[in-house]
């Protein structure tokens, strides 16, 4: 666990905020021995995001995420208001830093 | 490649939802989910990205949704049976259509491909003008319950485009018959 929170913290300090929020996710699929997570939030100049553990493709996305509101969403589910609140500010976060260091700060949606 | 750039710049473009990766056979796989509020371009812009960031081969899948719904109510075909003849050395495969079935055969001495073209020709049953012809097919994954990840590759030569799918079975021939499956019905269901 420790070990973990360790390599969470680190990635904060040195990585990208969309590699932030995937470390966090596949942490807490592998600390819960969860089958799926997936964390759902809206973004600013992005609209509604859905990050899925992994980077994997939701293909058939057979839990609709796509489609579902901002929070987090764990197979089987976890009812954690607080962590689900912390997973969407640290997905929102992550999203603002990485547009702001690649410069796409209030760019437009394409096209 | 810096995969969080390409990923942050595909998420920008109007209409994207989800963006993920994976790999298959030395392919760099970039899937998009992009919701109703998309644009008919949004294929070709996300291809670009994707050459402009991949090292390599890369290939890219877009899932649409409408209006916060599944293109389910497009015509989609279905497996309903799959079985192998040893003795005659085929595999056979049924595929329907609401009510309607169609059957196609291939020799099991194609290995894995075999599964391909058995469903191609199933399709041809349905779509006699069907362009697409059976390519490859190759187990990416098998997963500690024993259910099988194949890709399935077919190929217009006349247009020189390539469809790729991905499924799981529980044998790799059933997981190639439904990886070609998924390939296919996205751009068939229209004219079913």
């Amino acid at each position: 666990m420790a070990g973990q929170l360790e390599s969470l913290v680190d990635a904060a300090r040195t990585g990208s905020g969309l590699g932030t929020v995937y470390r966090a996710l596949d942490e807490l699929v592998e600390l819960y021995a969860l089958e799926d997570a997936a964390v759902v939030v809206d973004v600013p100049g992005f609209g509604r995001q859905v990050l899925h553990a992994g980077r994997r493709p939701l293909h058939d996305d057979e839990h609709r995420w796509h489609a579902a509101e901002p929070g987090l969403y764990l197979q089987p589910p976890l009812e954690d208001p607080v962590l689900a609140g912390l997973m969407q500010a640290l997905s929102a976060l992550g999203f603002r830093y990485d547009a702001t260091t690649s410069g796409r700060a209030g760019e437009p949606a394409n096209p | 490649m810096n995969v969080d750039e390409l990923e942050l710049a595909l998420r920008a473009l109007r209409g994207v939802v989800a963006v993920g990766f994976t790999e298959a056979d030395g392919i760099f796989i970039v899937e998009l989910q992009a919701g109703d509020e998309t644009y008919d371009e949004l294929a070709r812009d996300a291809t670009v990205l994707a050459a402009r960031h991949a090292t390599g081969p890369v290939a890219v899948e877009l899932v649409r949704w409408g209006d916060g719904e599944p293109p389910q109510r497009e015509t989609r075909l279905r497996l309903v049976e799959l079985t192998t003849d040893p003795a005659a050395g085929e595999l056979t495969v049924r595929l329907a259509r609401g009510d309607e079935e169609a059957v196609g055969r291939a020799s099991t001495t194609g290995g894995l491909p075999a599964a391909v073209e058995a469903t191609v020709y199933a399709v041809r049953a349905f779509l006699a003008d069907l362009t697409y012809l059976p390519g490859w097919a190759r187990t990416v994954e098998t997963t500690p319950d024993r259910r099988f990840l194949v890709m399935a590759s077919i190929t217009d030569p006349i247009a020189r485009t390539h469809l790729r799918g991905a499924a799981e079975g529980a044998t790799p021939i059933e997981g190639a018959v439904r990886a070609t499956l998924a390939a296919l019905n996205r751009t068939i269901s229209r004219e079913l």
